[in-house]
């Protein structure tokens, strides 16, 4: 599937990027002076992930790992959401 | 043939990974909470449209999947980020000096205290908004 060198290469740094991403958005987790701060980077340190694994499906040629992607996706909403009104109310349900 | 589609991914690719560099930088680089939220949110799913629809050139097998996961992302974001929006608003986080806020005088009659050992939130009814 991944003949040619053009996407090879396109793959690997792109990879290389996501990963750089996750570490520089880490930083908001840690600094944020909100709760509401870090949960919207911890939200888009998932966004991130999900990136990262959509690609790796491409590197190693397998199409099953976007079923994970979209399952960590599906985790994520609900956790931001309930978090996010646990910030807002004080209690989660 | 295989070449189009190939170069074709890899422009989407690129892009998606464009955009997720720029919501980063937002991510790190405004000021307010709720302008991180426009960054990181809008950005974030543009960034992850143009890798799916780079995957699903690049290895068309997984085009449904990519479709599927497209379209909850495209439903999922705007709720999650209007959540956490509202959940910031709500709980008092300040904005920056130079914007305006509308909703100061009914925010001040329902505001609620940040955290649940402050507030008697889980014997009110303010469940449904």
């Amino acid at each position: 599937m991944i003949e040619s060198d053009l996407v090879q290469t396109v793959l690997d740094i792109s990879l290389l990027v996501m990963v750089g991403l996750l570490i520089v958005t880490s930083w908001r987790v840690v600094v944020g002076p909100s709760p509401a701060d870090r949960l919207q980077a911890i939200d888009m340190i998932t966004t991130i992930l999900i990136g990262v694994i959509v690609l790796l499906s491409m590197v190693e040629v397998k199409a099953f790992y976007i079923s994970i992607a979209l399952a960590l996706a599906a985790l994520s909403f609900v956790a931001t959401v309930s978090i996010a009104r646990y910030i807002q109310e004080g209690r989660m349900f | 043939m295989s070449e189009i589609r190939e170069i074709l991914g890899v422009f989407f690719i690129g892009l998606g990974v464009f955009f997720y560099v720029v919501g980063v930088v937002g991510l790190v680089r405004f000021p307010d909470i709720y302008m991180r939220i426009h960054s990181a949110g809008k950005v974030g799913l543009l960034g992850l449209v143009g890798l799916l629809i780079g995957t699903a050139f690049i290895f068309p097998e997984t085009t449904l999947q990519a479709i599927a996961l497209i379209i909850f992302f495209v439903i999922g974001t705007p709720v999650a980020s209007h959540a956490l929006a509202s959940a910031a608003y709500r709980s008092g986080v300040p904005m920056a000096d130079s914007q305006r806020d509308d909703f100061a005088e009914v925010r001040k009659d329902d505001v609620v205290p940040d955290y649940p050992e402050a507030s008697d939130a889980t014997t009110s009814a303010g469940g449904v908004d």
